[in-house]
């Protein structure tokens, strides 16, 4: 039994109760143990997706009690991903966050922070739908303690609504289990895949809801039309390091979508397998134009910023919603490459909002490092936007080429590519107006109301350029990545081979 | 690879590491920067001359690197006559235009930005005209859009550099698009996303039916970048850049781009009848239109720009055309265009540079002044208006040969007299080029007194003009390379003869024509001029503004009308999806036959039931008074208990209870500081639509509870049944699944409640440091307070229970494992005692006898069932594997002391930790909120005799 | 029995989803508690119903049992929408006190003054 594939979710949640309750009094503690705990964690997360690697479906049975009846923990190549990718976010994040010292303008970021990290990684990692909920809610709390970070008017308001808005996802969360339990009476990902198909066509209901209203759960924190309502104002109002966190928690959504619906209701299982395709496309599709028309028609930086996200989650969703494996690899390429250019996004949208001390897109004398800030804005909207030479183009043409179904490609390719040139526009607009016309000699001869921000430190600076480099790194190294991809999305469609790994009682030996 | 190969991949990445060497070398100086820019370019230009004798032989250099094989992109580049010519031009004009720019840009412009773009264009440049595989050449396609974005806009602080940089990226970033998705459905036709693998599948690509898509999106991203005809209108404005960027970029290259991807697509596309009436029609349209208006501009580089959109519309009606000859006259033609537009280009900008002007109507008798600028700028200007012995001549005459013989819809003569048309005006405005800015007096207002430029920034221009005079009178020099290059297009082998001289053909007397007629129109253009002015035409940049505005606008209008931040619309939508969405999945199939009957229905539940309804139902209708909202909903929870003991659930009882009790009194504390009651705002009708909505959920999950309710099921719990007690030491199956079975989940859930303590922790200190502070402080929350807050009976009460309730709690905890109990509902029991403790004597004076931190019982809470999981790891089972024995204490029944019970303790410390912190906040804002504070256990000594009747005299 | 307890969980539903419409923070935290009654029911109920079959194993005999499954996971539910709420509740409370208001939609113009540093 690898102990190993727990650490993720234990190890911060060892840590967090330290920070928050023993060095709660010393920031500098708090810090070096939650960057220290955040290392060891990325550590271990690429020892697991080497361990993932080699292409074994590794069983943790928790309490050693055997699946279904027990909760297990399953570590694919796709989970152990998805760890590997929240981890690596996280380090870049939390750097910026200490350095910006948006950490120390309330209480307990550290602690809620690596609680958040237990949660994400736990919902990545577990085998059991029941479980999945509990580390959703686990994630949740600490999202909102985050999300209200260092308080302020805007800020509470927004997350009073996201609370809401998620309390009600979780209940209707909740609602879908016991549908589920009460048709199937398993909770075991690996158990309903097993159970479900012997369910009579033409008795499926039960089944049939509980997959929907499931998916609907994972489309709200996926941000999928129309459920994506509350993602821009909570992402524009939240404290940019953890709307840069909060780019997994889309992804969250999305692998909970992969996870659940090709293993447990996929392809394959005739009463429930047209549900998810049929209704994904088209949600997804218009979850694109959502993004697109908001980021064009955006008066402030951070909401332009919030809705790309948006409009990334919809071309994801559109490869997702294909349930092909050829799609799946390139979804997992996208995923991986735009949580990272969101997050790049919002970092460097942080170093330059706290320059211009206001995000309005509104030309106001250029601030310090203008030059500079441009360059970096302009590399990480390249990304966004699915540009040459960064990983966004890449990502774009495999989703694009892996969607040649006749029945699909005229929506979805017309989505994507008219959907990415408002997106190009929009960031030209906005990147002129900050960078560009602020240059203006009428601006900036009344540029002296107040005193000039603070010149960003190499500190400062350096995530948000790590996140560049991973952009790079991913487009550079495309076809060692899309190997991995491919093989995990592979993995991922082998329902035989997650079933007899988790239920099989040889190989949960894992 | 051959090393053939490896020069061809190092000449690609030279220009992109070169664009390192200026951001550095500027500190070393300007002349410094320039030289040091020149370097990669020329190394670059020799290795590709060192290539150069291979290809000019026929041969095909070629490189590949493996990048992503899943997609079929790889790093693979190729080298012939069509390649040759393009990169030769790239890299040429490059080394030219970096001398040229060196003293065009003034000392306050930065210039190591400048050369940095420029390499930046020009390696993408390079890269498309080299490319192997046409997902590589998107790449590099895009690039250009990209770094001649970044060149329009050089100049930041002009707003037509700024508009004129955004219009430029949108039109060709549109066709960028287009063609991602033209070159995919191509290459999925071919089956390859290689270009020699596409070049060989002509028959089939034109044969299939998705041919003609991927034709169409393939010329929007052709036309937008070579700028024809409707895209023709961003160029002009592009020429807000610099005039280096304008030579370079916007004559001499990039918008040569959509000709070389037309050319080098030529043997796969052309031939049927839709490329020949879209190309050359779209061709003839843009050089005519093109020739049109640049007679009437009066800015030197709108006028070049204009010639350039009509020579670019001259070179696609060639290669529209679809004959080998065209193909012919379109790669010389491209050779003579570059020669002399780029000379011409540059002479205007020495013009700008000297005069402070482009206007020609203030322009005039330079001959005099700029002599060595004006025989440049002449030579260029004859050659563009096709005067024999230049060669702008020759490749004007090889295109109305052709256009001499080639009938649109059967028409013989439309296309010769449009053709003829079209370079009667091109030759005009090239006599007015001449004429008007050289020509003449020398005037007495130029805005700068000009002469001759250094020879730095002459030499570039005279060298084309040379260029130009040389083929011009000797074009066989051109021939080999025209050679190459035209077979490469055709993919045939041709031996063309390009000769100065051949005899009296139509194509003559339509040359003389042009000549003559040019002239003729010269004379006649001061009234032209003013009827062209008065006459009213299109403006495109203002259609593409208020088209780009009206986007915007909408756009705007349609996100902020459903992103407007009502919250209860967005949770009304997910409402209805959730409703509508299960009822489209229901009704996709059955149900079993009910396999159970009902259960009978003691009168006391029936009450019970018509009792929660009831509150329920009064909740709705009265939640506007919040107090009393309250007390309903500790009714519906009482109700809800006692549902749970009679349905065989004790366990969920208890904790309803317990949890209801903490739940209220959270609410009631924190409703002291919010409004008292609702107001009715919501209108008749909303309040229906929200009913609609309610009714529907409310009937979707009960008739699904009902729906399984009479259908049984095998689950998983026998199980758990059968291994509580040998497997999990424990009888209440319930706890034992909580701290066992399932043990990971109460984990999970008791971080939950820690950190929800936290939250709220956190939350309390970003209010009271806020400037929600000011607000507490000025509300006056200590109104309507009774004067005895803190009654005697209450207050001795709850001393005497305190023990009690401690007693009860460790109780509870300790049977958990095998009765109803466990840590859970015992903590919550004992924070009750606590709080109630808080509510007889205020929050201060049992604040002061707090002895334990609740941050630490929380912490330690969630340490110690961390621990205790992590405990099996040293017996080498997994995480939260328990372990138990039993123990016999005579006044206590059995009980088994359990690692699970460890486990248990950490629940039971965690939720007393966090219910006491989310207290402990209320308590601080309350305090902070100027609620006397009080430290006796009561308001007023009893014993007082001023008090003996309870009232002060 | 089981029509009681459907449309028990039906009828708190229908309430809990009108409640969590309306305007103003503190009826849709009403709403919020409602409908986490209701879940918990219907979590409860997808063991089926029965009386007098406490899972608490008997000593002696054979006795049957209820579901316990479902139990334990209205457990965890209950405390987790226990720690919501609370976390809610004390929010609803900020976001008042910061606004001087407690209306749950942020209407257009009014919170243009808003600003992402804050």
């Amino acid at each position: 039994m690898m102990h190993a594939i727990i650490l993720p979710v234990v190890l911060p949640a060892m840590l967090a109760p330290l920070i928050g309750f023993v060095m709660r009094h010393d920031i500098t503690l708090a810090r070096t143990a939650s960057v220290a705990g955040t290392v060891v964690s990325f550590a271990i997360a690429i020892g697991l997706a080497q361990l993932a690697a080699g292409g074994e479906t590794h069983i943790y049975r928790l309490g050693d009690w055997p699946a279904p009846f027990g909760i297990v923990l399953v570590l694919d190549r796709l989970s152990a991903l998805m760890v590997l990718l929240t981890s690596t976010l996280a380090l870049i994040v939390l750097i910026h966050a200490i350095a910006t010292g948006w950490d120390a303008r309330g209480r307990h970021f550290h602690a809620l922070f690596q609680f958040q990290l237990m949660g994400i990684c736990g919902a990545f990692l577990t085998g059991d739908v029941f479980n999945l909920f509990v580390f959703f809610e686990v994630l949740l709390i600490a999202s909102y303690g985050l999300m209200i970070h260092s308080g302020g008017r805007e800020r509470m308001r927004a997350g009073l609504q996201y609370v809401v808005m998620n309390l009600a996802g979780s209940t209707l969360f909740l609602f879908a289990l016991g549908t589920l339990y009460g048709a199937t009476g398993t909770l075991n990902i690996a158990d309903l895949a097993a159970r479900i198909p012997e369910i009579p066509a033409e008795e499926a209901a039960l089944v049939r809801v509980a997959a929907m209203l499931l998916m609907i759960v994972f489309a709200v924190k996926a941000a999928l039309f129309p459920v994506q309502f509350w993602l821009p104002a909570t992402y524009a109002n939240a404290p940019a390091p953890v709307a840069a966190l909060f780019a997994i928690m889309t992804k969250v959504g999305a692998y909970a979508i992969l996870r659940v619906h090709t293993i447990s209701f996929g392809p394959g299982i005739g009463s429930t397998e047209d549900l998810a395709s049929t209704w994904l496309f088209p949600a997804a599709i218009v979850t694109i134009a959502v993004g697109a028309f908001g980021v064009i028609g955006a008066r402030r930086l951070m909401s332009l910023i919030a809705f790309s996200v948006v409009g990334s989650m919809g071309t994801l969703l559109v490869a997702v919603a294909a349930f092909s494996p050829g799609a799946t690899t390139a979804a997992l390429y996208y995923m991986v490459h735009s949580t990272f250019a969101a997050a790049c996004l919002f970092l460097i949208g942080d170093l330059v909002v706290t320059r211009r001390r206001g995000d309005t897109l509104s030309a106001v004398p250029a601030t310090v490092e203008n030059g500079l800030l441009a360059a970096l804005f302009f590399a990480a909207a390249i990304g966004m936007a699915g540009m040459p030479p960064l990983s966004g183009f890449l990502g774009k043409l495999l989703v694009l080429d892996a969607l040649r179904d006749p029945g699909l490609i005229g929506w979805a390719w017309t989505a994507i590519l008219v959907g990415s040139l408002l997106t190009i526009v929009g960031f030209a607009r906005a990147g002129s107006v900050l960078f560009w016309k602020s240059t203006e000699a009428t601006l900036s001869a009344d540029a002296t109301e107040d005193a000039p921000a603070a010149r960003a430190t190499a500190l400062e600076l350096a995530p948000a350029m790590a996140g560049l480099a991973m952009l790079a790194g991913l487009a550079i190294f495309a076809g060692p990545v899309a190997t991995y991809l491919e093989a995990a999305s592979a993995q991922l469609y082998d329902r035989a081979g997650y079933m007899s790994a988790v239920l099989g009682p040889a190989e949960a030996e894992g | 690879m051959s090393d053939g190969g490896t020069f061809l991949i190092i000449i690609a990445l030279l220009p992109f590491l070169g664009a390192l060497v200026p951001g550095i070398m500027i500190r070393a100086g300007r002349t410094a920067c320039a030289t040091f820019t020149a370097v990669p370019t020329g190394l670059a230009l020799i290795m590709l001359l060192i290539l150069a004798p291979s290809v000019m032989r026929g041969e095909v250099v070629q490189a590949e690197l493996s990048w992503l094989p899943q997609l079929g992109l790889s790093v693979s580049f190729f080298l012939d006559g069509l390649g040759l010519l393009f990169a030769g031009m790239v890299l040429g004009v490059g080394l030219l235009i970096t001398l040229y720019a060196r003293f065009y840009l003034s000392g306050d412009d930065p210039m190591g930005q400048f050369y940095t773009y420029l390499l930046l264009f020009q390696g993408a440049m390079l890269g498309i005209v080299i490319s192997d595989n046409i997902l590589l050449l998107l790449i590099f396609w895009e690039l250009t859009s990209l770094s001649s974005f970044l060149l329009i806009g050089y100049w930041k602080h002009l707003p037509e550099g700024r508009q004129g940089a955004r219009m430029a990226l949108t039109v060709t970033g549109a066709g960028g698009l287009a063609l991602i998705a033209g070159l995919l459905i191509l290459g999925n036709i071919a089956g390859s996303y290689n270009l020699t693998d596409i070049l060989q599948a002509g028959d089939a690509i034109r044969a299939s039916e998705w041919y003609l898509p991927a034709l169409i999106l393939i010329l929007i991203g052709a036309f937008t970048k070579s700028a024809q005809f409707p895209f023709h209108f961003w160029l002009p404005h592009a020429m807000a850049a610099p005039t280096p960027v304008s030579a370079y970029l916007h004559s001499a290259t990039m918008v040569k781009a959509g000709v070389f991807l037309m050319a080098r697509l030529w043997p796969v596309l052309s031939g049927t009848d839709a490329w020949f009436y879209i190309v050359a029609s779209i061709g003839l349209i843009t050089m005519v239109l093109g020739a049109l208006i640049a007679l009437f501009k009066d800015d030197l580089k709108a006028l070049l720009a204009f010639s350039t959109v009509s020579h670019l519309g001259l070179l696609t009606m060639l290669l529209g055309f679809g004959t080998q000859a065209a193909a012919v006259a379109a790669v010389f033609h491209i050779i003579n265009h570059l020669t002399f537009k780029a000379a011409l280009f540059m002479t205007a900008g020495i013009v700008d540079h000297e005069a402070h002007t482009r206007d020609i109507k203030r322009l005039g008798g330079l001959r005099h002044l700029m002599p060595v600028t004006f025989v440049i700028g002449t030579v260029g200007a004859l050659s563009m208006a096709g005067i024999p012995l230049f060669n702008g001549f020759l490749s004007k005459e090889m295109m109305l040969e052709e256009a001499s013989h080639t009938d649109w819809l059967s028409n013989r003569y439309l296309v010769p007299a449009l053709a003829t048309l079209g370079s009667l005006m091109s030759a005009a405005y090239s006599y007015r080029f001449v004429s008007h800015v050289f020509l003449g007096p020398v005037r007495e207002d130029y805005p700068h007194t000009p002469h001759d430029p250094p020879f730095g920034m002459w030499v570039a221009p005279a060298l084309l003009a040379v260029l130009v005079v040389a083929i011009g009178v000797a074009p066989f020099l051109a021939e080999g390379l025209v050679t190459v290059a035209a077979n490469a297009v055709t993919g045939a082998d041709l031996h063309p003869h390009l000769k100065i001289w051949h005899g009296v053909t139509p194509a003559l007397w339509m040359s003389v024509i042009a000549l003559v007629g040019g002239a003729v129109l010269l004379a006649a253009h001061a009234p032209l001029d003013r009827l062209w002015i008065a006459a009213p035409r299109p403006e495109a940049k203002t259609i593409f503004d208020r088209l780009i505005a009206a986007v915007v606008t909408a756009t705007r209008a349609l996100t902020e009308a459903t992103h407007n931040g009502a919250n209860s619309r967005y949770l009304a939508i997910f409402t209805v999806t959730a409703v509508l969405f299960g009822w489209v999945a229901f009704s996709g199939s059955g149900l079993a036959a009910p396999t159970r009957e009902l259960l009978p229905v003691p009168m006391v539940i029936a009450v019970g039931w018509i009792l929660m309804i009831v509150a329920t139902g009064s909740l709705v209708i009265m939640h506007h008074r919040r107090f009393r909202a309250l007390v309903l909903i500790g009714i519906i929870g009482l109700s809800i208990s006692a549902g749970f003991v009679y349905l065989s659930a004790p366990d969920l009882a208890l904790t309803q209870i317990s949890v209801e009790t903490v739940t209220i009194m959270l609410l009631l504390l924190a409703l002291h500081f919010l409004p008292q009651a609702t107001p009715r705002e919501s209108s008749t009708g909303r309040k229906l639509r929200d009913g609609v909505i309610a009714l529907a959920a409310g009937g979707g999950v009960g008739g699904l509870a009902y729906a399984f309710l009479m259908r049984d099921v095998d689950t998983i719990s026998g199980f758990h049944l059968d291994n509580s007690y040998e497997g999990g030491g424990g009888t209440n199956v319930v706890n034992v699944i909580l701290v066992d079975f399932r043990g990971y989940d109460t984990y999970g859930e008791i971080i939950v409640l820690g950190v929800a303590g936290l939250v709220i922790f956190a939350l309390m200190h970003a209010l009271l440091d806020g400037p929600a502070a000011r607000r507490l402080r000025n509300a006056d929350y200590a109104k309507d307070l009774s004067r005895d807050r803190h009654p005697m009976m209450m207050v001795v009460v709850t001393r005497v229970l305190m023990p009690i309730a401690l007693v009860v709690g460790l109780y509870i905890f300790l049977r958990g494992h095998n009765q109803p109990g466990g840590g859970f509902v015992a903590g919550l029991v004992v924070a009750i005692a606590l709080l109630m403790q808080y509510m007889a004597s205020g929050f201060a004076w049992t604040q002061e006898r707090k002895k334990i931190e609740y941050h630490t019982l929380i912490g330690l809470g969630v340490v110690i069932a961390g621990l205790t999981g992590a405990g099996a790891w040293l017996a080498g089972q997994p995480f939260l594997t328990s372990a138990f024995t039993y123990v016999h204490l005579p006044p206590i029944e059995e009980f088994e002391l359990a690692t699970a019970m460890l486990f248990d303790l950490g629940v039971f410390l965690t939720v007393l930790g966090a219910v006491m912190l989310m207290l402990y906040s209320l308590s601080r804002i309350a305090r902070f909120a100027g609620t006397s504070v009080n430290v006796e256990p009561m308001d007023y000594d009893p014993g007082d005799p001023a008090y003996d009747d309870g009232v002060e005299r | 029995m089981e029509i009681l307890i459907a449309s028990t969980v039906g009828v708190l539903t229908a309430g809990g989803v009108y409640l969590i419409l309306r305007l103003r923070s503190f009826p849709v935290i009403l709403g919020i508690a409602l409908l986490s009654y209701a879940v918990n029911v219907f979590l409860f109920a997808s063991g089926r119903l029965a009386i007098d079959q406490s899972p608490i194993l008997a000593k002696y005999g054979e006795a049957s049992y209820t579901d316990p499954l479902p139990q334990a996971l209205v457990l965890t539910a209950i405390v987790i929408s226990f720690g919501m709420t609370a976390v809610l509740v004390m929010i609803g409370l900020a976001a008042y006190l910061e606004a001087g208001h407690d209306r749950i939609d942020i209407v257009e113009g009014e919170d243009d003054a808003g600003d992402a540093q804050s």
